[in-house]
């Protein structure tokens, strides 16, 4: 009995945490429509620097962590002005979700750059001894995690209901058009926002550092708790928020205890996706209705980067003509290798196109079905010494089995919703991966899958690889194009628009939806499969979430809804850090930024940048509503 | 009133409400084959709402919708478009993204006839229907008046254009029934003449309309059929001269004072 009450502190002392992170997302979803995924980054930050001033400099700890946490606060708040503010007057809040997505990817590179790749320990702020309550005992520390926590829900709460700066937050929340009438600053509130929560996710940083150990990726760790804490509670509501928290630190804690400390995540993220089933917008809603489905189709309205006929023809061919004479050229086999796993991603990524660029629909878990692809061939390639052939094709249709089972989840969400999915199924996926240690070989990986090979010829070397990449890729592209520039396509693209307008024209959403799911995810399974099979060798991090993460960059980079623009975004990233060996260190600080700064300055990917060069050598350009009237004048 | 039997759409004893506001109150109402109908009314009448309640956006408390002699209840928006009835919107509701024929092309996807597979794989045959469809496309493109703007962005083109288009894209449905929702709100004069020329061929070709508008010279030169609405009901039908003379539409439409001033 006393051990469960025992348990269920700790519970608490960890959902208090992931309660004041979740406040944060509320907050800032109330006042700007998007979710900021970044926080867990800048708690992170917050106590690497608290150890840097308290630890290495040696100041008194009332000196260090309020100069730590003003710090944190200072630097997201410049951040937020360059980067999150501008991005929601253009981009739809889905893509917002992806900028901050690559902001905490920048911001953990940024801080293995600092403080490296070691975990750091905090002292407890006041001495290791634990408080005993007869038979519960309680650390040192939760007294201040739980005293922060309160103290952050009142002032939250104050500030929000009893202050002039509070009704122009609610205002800016309700409608953002008619609070700028009313001569509120949105844009200000806004960034006031993002930095009152980039300060909560800072006191929530430093203190839990000295419950846990820290690295520069828990990060990525607390803000997935967070937004799953402020989903299950209901995005709009802050005691939602805190309940959430409550829920999921508990979940987590009784789970470890009873269960398994290896299944405690899988089950706190089944719980997540059954909620998301059963109550598709949390379980707590506050009145405040935010009609974001206005904000997204105005800003959906991106044009995708086409090339006009006859430059696209020439183009396909010089470009096939390259890809084939490609090994010849490259002697260098780290090289080619980075090649062949572009390549190999560049699979994943054309079904991810399929289904973010043209069926608008997002996925931040889309290396799970990598993960299914490649530990199943893996798997039954070492184990039951079954030919690749037969484990990709296995491992295709287990990928398409789970997606089916997925889709019951996502096809009744959207937008925020089905991000967050999508996510837990990534999350789920590599916390399997990471428990059935007899089938995956755990953290340490699966050794020893045999390399791919077809009737007995075996591909074993780079650039044998790289022909039987380059060629799944080119039938796999050429395929998609016709699929994608006919009928099929349009649909897709319709829905990623107006979803009414094409139900009312007969395009069956669900179906087609569906569709483009079950493509990517048995691309995204092939793809895996032939991962695995190339580094004979595969470990949960190499399709974990920050694959995912990573894939998304890759494809906004590259250029979205063009098919083939992503094969641009993942030679960039894959290759980068072969090149430019020494900047190894950065791989992971340049490909957050590269994300943050296409969805910013190149909307339209390397690949749209280059197609409206073509198009300006050739005069070709998409004609204006002007021009074709003055031609019209002039006949 | 029509006879059932012709009629290709009967609305019977409709209701909606929203809160405590009944925006639909008993509405009965038919649309006979081969006519232009117009269902003209004040702001806030229920327009809008028969529509969304006829193609089950929303989803009615009471009535029975029949189209061609088929129950309409219970069916998605979706499987109703696939039976023939098209409509649009008030506002006008192009996919961004696309260029006017592209909209257009979209159109036809209740009529396509090879998906997915056949194209993936270039077969001719579903390269031929792609080719058909667009030379159909540019022809209704043609026939609106938009044939210039084909390669322009949908969202660029100016309001007026838009609605067009959204037409265009309806006809391109090859519609059973068309319905269409304040067609000429935002259409300057020489616009609104395409529009009742574009009606006119539509009503020749032999495609039903049901037709919410505002713009009553309009209405007056192309209805065959007009309905009349009020605050939720049907206050007169009738042809266009009759309805003209209605004091009861007078009323609705000029508000009680009409009276006062002889
Ligand atoms: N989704 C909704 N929720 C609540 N009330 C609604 C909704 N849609 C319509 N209403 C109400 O129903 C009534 C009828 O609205 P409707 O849009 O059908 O009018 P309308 O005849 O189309 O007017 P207009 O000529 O201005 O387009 C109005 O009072 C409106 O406020
Ligand atoms: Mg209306």
């Amino acid at each position: 009995m006393w051990d469960f009450v025992q348990i269920c502190v700790g519970g608490l002392a960890v959902g208090a945490i992931y309660a004041v992170i979740a406040l944060g997302f509320s907050l800032v979803f109330r006042v700007t429509g998007a979710i900021n995924l970044s926080q867990g980054g800048f708690a992170v930050i917050a106590a690497m620097l608290g150890y840097t001033f308290a630890v290495t400099f040696g100041f008194p700890l009332w000196i260090a962590i309020p100069v730590a946490v003003g710090l944190t606060t200072l630097g997201g708040m410049i951040l937020g002005n360059f980067t999150f503010v501008p991005a929601l007057e253009r981009l739809s809040t889905a893509n917002i979700l992806m900028l901050t997505a690559g902001l905490l990817t920048m911001i953990q590179g940024f801080t293995l750059v600092i403080w490296g790749s070691q975990p750091y320990a905090m002292p407890p702020f006041s001495g290791e001894a634990p408080l005993v309550f007869g038979p519960i005992r309680l650390p040192s520390q939760s007294i201040w995690v739980f005293g922060s926590t309160a103290a952050c829900i009142c002032g939250l709460w104050l500030l929000i209901t009893r202050t002039k700066l509070g009704r122009a937050l609610r205002a800016c929340a309700e409608n953002p058009t008619a609070a700028s009438l009313m001569g509120v600053d949105v844009r200000r509130m806004t960034l006031f926002s993002f930095g009152l929560a980039t300060f909560i996710a800072a006191v929530a940083g430093v203190m839990v550092a000295p419950t846990t150990s820290l690295q520069f990726d828990t990060g990525g760790l607390f803000t997935i708790s967070g937004f799953i804490a402020a989903v299950i509670g209901g995005i709009t509501s802050f005691p939602g928020a805190v309940i959430g928290g409550v829920f999921l630190g508990l979940t987590t804690q009784i789970a470890t205890a009873y269960i398994s400390s290896l299944f405690a995540t899988a089950i706190a993220l089944v719980a997540l996706l059954a909620i998301l089933v059963w109550r598709p917008s949390g379980l707590l809603q506050s009145r405040v209705r935010r009609r974001h489905d206005v904000r997204e189709n105005l800003k959906a309205s991106m044009h995708m980067a086409r090339l006009a006929g006859g430059a696209a023809r020439i183009f396909a061919i010089l470009a096939f003509a390259i890809g084939l004479l490609l090994p010849l050229a490259v002697t260098d086999n780290g090289i080619l290798s980075g090649i062949v796993i572009a390549g190999i991603l560049f699979m994943t990524l054309m079904g991810l196109d399929v289904l973010m660029g043209y069926a608008g629909q997002v996925s931040l878990g889309q290396a799970g079905f990598m993960a299914i692809g490649g530990y199943t061939s893996g798997y039954l390639t070492v184990n039951y010494g079954v030919t690749p052939v037969v484990g990709v094709v296995a491992g295709i249709v287990l990928s398409l089995g789970c997606a089916l089972i997925l889709s019951i989840v996502t096809l009744r969400l959207r937008g925020l919703y089905l991000a967050l999915a999508t996510l837990t199924f990534g999350l789920l996926v590599d916390s399997c991966a990471v428990g059935f240690v007899g089938v995956t070989g755990g953290p340490s990986g699966l050794v020893g899958i045999p390399s791919f090979s077809v009737a007995g010829h075996e591909f074993a070397s780079p650039r044998s690889m790289y022909y039987l990449v380059f060629g799944l890729d080119v039938v796999i592209l050429v395929g998609l194009v016709g699929c994608m520039s006919s009928g099929f396509g349009r649909a897709l693209r319709a829905i990623r628009t107006d979803q009414l307008a094409a139900d009312a024209l007969g395009i069956n959403t669900v179906r087609y939806k569906l569709v483009a799911f079950l493509i990517s995810a048995a691309l995204a399974s092939l793809s895996g499969s032939l991962y695995a099979h190339f580094f004979n060798f595969l470990s949960p991090e190499m399709v974990g979430t920050d694959r995912s993460l990573e894939l998304v960059a890759m494809l906004i980079v590259g250029g979205e809804g063009t098919l083939f623009g992503s094969v641009l975004g993942a030679l960039l990233l894959t290759l980068m850090p072969t090149i430019f060996q020494p900047l190894a260190l950065y791989k992971t600080f340049v490909s957050g930024a590269l994300l943050v700064c296409g969805f910013l300055y190149l909307p339209q990917g390397i690949y749209g940048a280059l197609v409206h060069f073509v198009a300006q050598l050739t005069g070709n350009t998409t004609p204006k509503v002007t021009d074709v009237k003055a031609a019209g004048a002039h006949r | 009133m029509t006879s059932q039997m012709d009629a290709v759409l009967s609305v019977r004893n409709l209701t909606k409400s929203f809160g405590g506001v009944r925006a639909v109150e008993k509405v009965n109402f038919d649309v006979a084959a081969g006519g232009v109908t117009a269902l003209i009314g004040p702001n806030g009448a229920g327009k809008t709402t028969i529509f969304n309640l006829i193609t089950n956006i929303f989803v009615k408390e009471d009535g029975r919708i029949i189209f061609f002699g088929r129950e309409l209840e219970g069916m998605s928006p979706v499987a109703i478009a696939e039976l023939g009835l098209i409509r649009t919107f008030q506002s006008a509701r192009v996919f961004p993204g696309m260029t006017a024929v592209e909209n257009v092309m979209i159109g036809a996807h209740r009529l396509a006839q090879r998906h997915g597979f056949s194209q993936t794989l270039w077969l001719s045959s579903s390269r031929k229907e792609e080719r058909d469809t667009r030379a159909t496309a540019e022809a209704l493109l043609d026939l609106a008046g938009l044939l210039q703007f084909r390669d322009v962005h949908s969202t660029d083109l100016p309001m007026g254009a838009q609605k067009l288009l959204e037409i265009v894209r309806a006809l391109m449905a090859r519609p059973k029934l068309l319905c269409l929702d304040e067609p000429a709100a935002g259409l300057n004069d020489t616009e609104t003449q395409e529009l009742t020329n574009l009606l006119r061929a539509i009503r020749q070709n032999g495609t039903p309309i049901l037709v919410i508008e505002h713009n009553m010279s309009l209405v007056m030169n192309v209805a065959d059929h007009i309905v009349v609405m009020d605050a939720g009901t049907v206050i007169a039908t009738g042809a266009p001269k009759v309805i003209q003379e209605d004091p009861r539409v007078i009323e609705a439409y000029l508000g009680t004072e009409h009276h006062a001033v002889p």
